[in-house]
């Protein structure tokens, strides 16, 4: 059923791929000289073997184009000019969870590996407690010494968010959700990101799947996942070919691996509490600050080094309900954007349009093919939609007094 | 759209250049000396371009010449059924690899090839400032061409004055209308083994001829294709022809469309069309002899275009090879008025659906009307549908001219005679029908 994820490294010679009877496909994470430079899955027969010269001939296809263009910035770099040398920030990072302690011990191990080579002058891991109902996750925290723990009794991932960037005392604040593990270039990435772009005010990573078990897993990365490519990327407040830019916040990236220049979110006054709550209204939250920094004048920058393993959800149901929350998140973001920032109102109503076009089509397209299951998405994704449009931001933001209300 | 935009030449063989801030919208054409290697647009919002930014853009645009020319890389690259490149490199030479910018270099220098074996032929009607651009950028070629033929395709031969200050050009009047038609008698007029064709209202950069000519040192290639850059986004025309139509394409990756391509793609209509375009097009003489001329019903002042992609059809049926080599750079003037825009799209519809119907009905290929019946109405059903969602108007009255050029194609299918007329001019070796003058 499964599809074995496999890291292969381009520049050293490979060595065949056999899949065990219970494994249906494969995923190849492909590195240039350690560098991410790819990322390709296929479904094949169960237990099938992969030679070295069919693994060449599809790197040679999928991955070489990248690996060329590596080598041929190695030099670019050599040959310019040093950068004039500014002093790198010092970096919180900050884990934000509920109830989930196993995913947690299991990034915070990932990322304690990575610690002691941090290229930033001083680097803190900071986890919030999101009102775990016991004490599972203080527990596992207590586990890796010098982490920092903090409690947030009002639950939402944005009251979180907001508790995070209260207690870190770094210039960057990098966020992660609990159900990643950091690529051991993950800190490096981050590195390599502010130093190209130092005057940005936020940045995105790569989304890699880390486990492809369950049919919902693989279908939600066939589908696209949270991928956004193996080229660095800049996003400023408008973009050529692009005119609902920065509109369709989506493109930017995820909110499980992002951070931001911690004085920039202070001024920006955090995040919005009101998004990104849990059920019944969660997500939005990411898309709001990544419009908010661009609308701030400031860069987001997308830096493919950056990167994360996800966990997916494992079944059908909790994939419908994934893409139900990304209707719900954005519609309600819109409500929210078309309220506090007028002056792009022409761009938010358009995309509204824009949007409800591509899924219905989207929705009649794969109902004519009889793709039911797609279609499953697509109805789900629009439904949310539709509820978001319906007043969710509004109920929400009273959900959120009476939360604030309740809590000393 | 409203905006003007400036066209940026950026050389990023220099220390790297950052893109300096910019007021307007920037189309930016990236080089390596004199080896194009791609275009990219920028927002005023987007600029000035990082030293990274640059630098990972440089790279990239790097990778793709490199595996295009380059055999060690897997080049040259050929087209696959969409008139793109599928780039396979081998992992070993990027394994071995060393020095790739000096590889480059190498790329980008320019050799002195002579082209006095071409001759140039523009076909002009009733535009005689824009020739004279034209003819001024021919003088000025690094090679000289062996002969440059004007002809003239206006009854009131407007072009003629133009020419007492080009001695040297030599001057045919053909005053039967049609593109096709004076594009036969340029090569009837011409004496060179290489004949180059460009339009009046395109300026051919320095090395033109000397990089048409190093093309065709490979005795495999029949035709060359070269890149076709705006000259100016000035009006909404030009903008809207350029960026959201695609103008003339901005890729700059060689390729090879030979016979591989036209099988692939031969059972849903080859997609010739991809090749180039007539503003920068070469040939061997000896196609000529071999596959006869222009088809005298298609073209501009006939069915309204694609005579230049039916040649390649016939070309590439044949078993020839057509090169496209974007170190052969043209800038072309798009129309700058709204309606002349329409008319062109309008004419080029009903020229690429009149030039299907000739492809099927000397062929027997099927999927020429498999295109017109099927590709093009399901093309103008989703470019309908993204023109509603988008809250583009404009490209929905385009888009009407699209249907209406499509409708007038199929009436050309139905006009009498049509059929009769199948019989291809030949022979290159005479002259002229109009009067010459040398």
């Amino acid at each position: 059923m499964g599809y074995r994820i496999v890291e292969i490294e381009l520049a050293e010679p490979l060595a065949p791929l056999s899949l065990t009877e219970a494994e249906s496909g494969f995923a190849i994470v492909a590195r240039w000289k350690g560098r991410l430079a790819g990322f390709h899955m296929e479904k094949t027969a169960a237990g099938a073997c992969l030679s070295t010269a069919a693994l060449s001939s599809l790197a040679e296809e999928h991955f070489a184009r990248r690996a060329l263009a590596l080598e041929a910035q190695a030099e670019f770099v050599t040959r310019q000019s040093p950068p004039p040398a500014g002093a790198a920030p010092s970096l919180s990072i900050a884990i934000c969870t509920k109830d989930r302690a196993k995913r947690l011990a299991r990034l915070l191990a990932s990322l304690c590996a990575a610690w002691p080579t941090s290229p930033f002058p001083s680097t803190e891991i900071l986890v919030v407690d999101n009102a775990s109902v016991d004490g599972e996750t203080r527990e596992a925290v207590s586990q890796f010494e010098g982490v920092r723990y903090v409690f947030e009794p009002r639950a939402g991932l944005d009251f979180a968010r907001n508790a995070a960037l209260e207690h870190a005392t770094g210039g960057l604040l990098a966020f992660l959700d609990d159900d990643v593990v950091i690529d051991r270039d993950w800190l490096f990435g981050l590195y390599a990101g502010w130093s190209g772009c130092p005057e940005a005010g936020g940045f995105t990573g790569l989304v890699l799947p880390y486990r492809l078990d369950t049919e919902a897993q693989i279908e939600f990365e066939r589908r696209g996942g949270f991928g956004r490519g193996f080229e660095a990327r800049r996003f400023h407040s408008a973009k050529a070919g692009n005119p609902l830019h920065p509109v369709g916040a989506g493109i930017l990236g995820a909110g499980c691996n992002m951070a931001f220049d911690r004085s920039l979110l202070l001024s920006l006054g955090g995040f919005d509490e009101a998004l990104d709550t849990g059920a019944p209204l969660p997500g939005g939250g990411d898309l709001d600050i990544f419009y908010r920094v661009l609308r701030s004048g400031r860069i987001m920058a997308y830096e493919p080094r950056y990167a994360v393993y996800h966990e997916h959800r494992e079944t059908i149901p909790q994939l419908r309900r994934q893409y139900w929350t990304w209707g719900l998140g954005f519609m309600a973001y819109l409500t929210k954007s078309r309220r506090s920032d007028s002056a792009l109102k022409a761009k938010q109503d358009a995309i509204i349009r824009w949007w409800l076009f591509d899924k219905l089509a989207a929705l009649a397209g794969s109902t004519c093919r009889l793709r039911l299951r797609e279609a499953g998405f697509h109805a789900a994704e629009l439904w949310g939609g539709v509820i978001g449009m319906a007043g969710e931001y509004d109920r929400s933001l009273l959900r959120v007094q009476k939360i604030r209300e309740q809590t000393p | 759209m409203a905006e003007r935009w400036d066209i940026r030449h950026v050389d990023l063989s220099a220390a790297l250049p950052a893109i300096a801030e910019s007021e307007r919208p920037v189309f930016a054409v990236f080089w390596w000396r004199e080896l194009p290697l791609g275009v990219r647009t920028f927002l005023p919002e987007e600029l000035p371009l990082g030293r990274t930014q640059i630098a990972s853009l440089a790279a990239d645009l790097a990778a793709v010449q490199l595996a295009a020319r380059l055999e060690h890389f897997g080049g040259p690259a050929r087209a696959t059924f969409d008139g793109r490149a599928v780039l396979s490199i081998p992992l070993d030479a990027i394994r071995s690899s060393g020095d790739l910018l000096g590889q480059l270099d190498a790329l980008a220098e320019t050799t002195p090839a002579p082209a006095s074996d071409i001759s140039v032929v523009i076909c002009t009607r009733d535009r005689p400032v824009a020739l004279a651009g034209c003819l001024a950028r021919l003088r000025d070629q690094q090679s000289p061409p062996g002969q440059i033929v004007v002809v003239d395709n206006s009854s009131r031969r407007t072009a003629e004055p133009i020419l007492s200050s080009f001695p040297d050009v030599q001057y045919v009047h053909e005053p039967r209308p049609g593109l096709s038609v004076a594009r036969n008698a340029g090569v009837r007029a011409s004496r060179c083994p290489l004949i180059a064709f460009t339009d009046d209202d395109v300026e051919p950069y320095q090395g033109w001829t000397r990089e048409i000519a190093r093309a065709f040192s490979n005795p495999d290639i029949d035709a060359v294709t070269g890149l076709v850059l705006p000259a100016e986004l000035d009006t909404a025309a030009q903008r809207f022809f350029q960026l959201e139509m695609g103008g003339f394409g901005g890729e700059c990756t060689p390729l090879i469309f030979d016979g591989r391509f036209f099988a692939e793609t031969c059972p849903k209509g080859a997609q010739v069309w991809r090749v180039g375009a007539g503003a920068n097009m070469a040939f061997r003489r000896t196609v000529f002899d071999k596959i006869g001329l222009f088809d005298e019903r298609l073209g501009a002042g006939a069915s309204g275009c694609s005579e230049d992609s039916e040649l390649w059809y016939r070309l590439l049926a044949g078993g020839g090879a057509c090169l496209f080599e974007p170190r052969a750079v043209v800038l072309h003037h798009h129309r700058e008025q709204w309606n002349e825009l329409r008319q062109q799209v309008r004419a080029y519809m009903q020229g690429h659906v009149s030039a299907l119907l000739v492809q099927a009905d000397r062929f027997g290929h099927r999927g020429n009307i498999r295109r017109i019946v099927r590709q093009l109405p399901a093309y103008f059903a989703r470019t309908a549908f993204r023109a509603i969602q988008d809250g583009a108007s404009l490209r929905l009255q385009i888009l009407q001219e699209e249907v209406l050029g499509w409708l007038g194609g199929l009436r050309y299918a139905i006009q009498p005679g049509w059929r009769a007329r199948s019989k291809l001019p030949c022979g290159t070796a005479g002259l002229g029908t109009g009067g010459v003058r040398s």
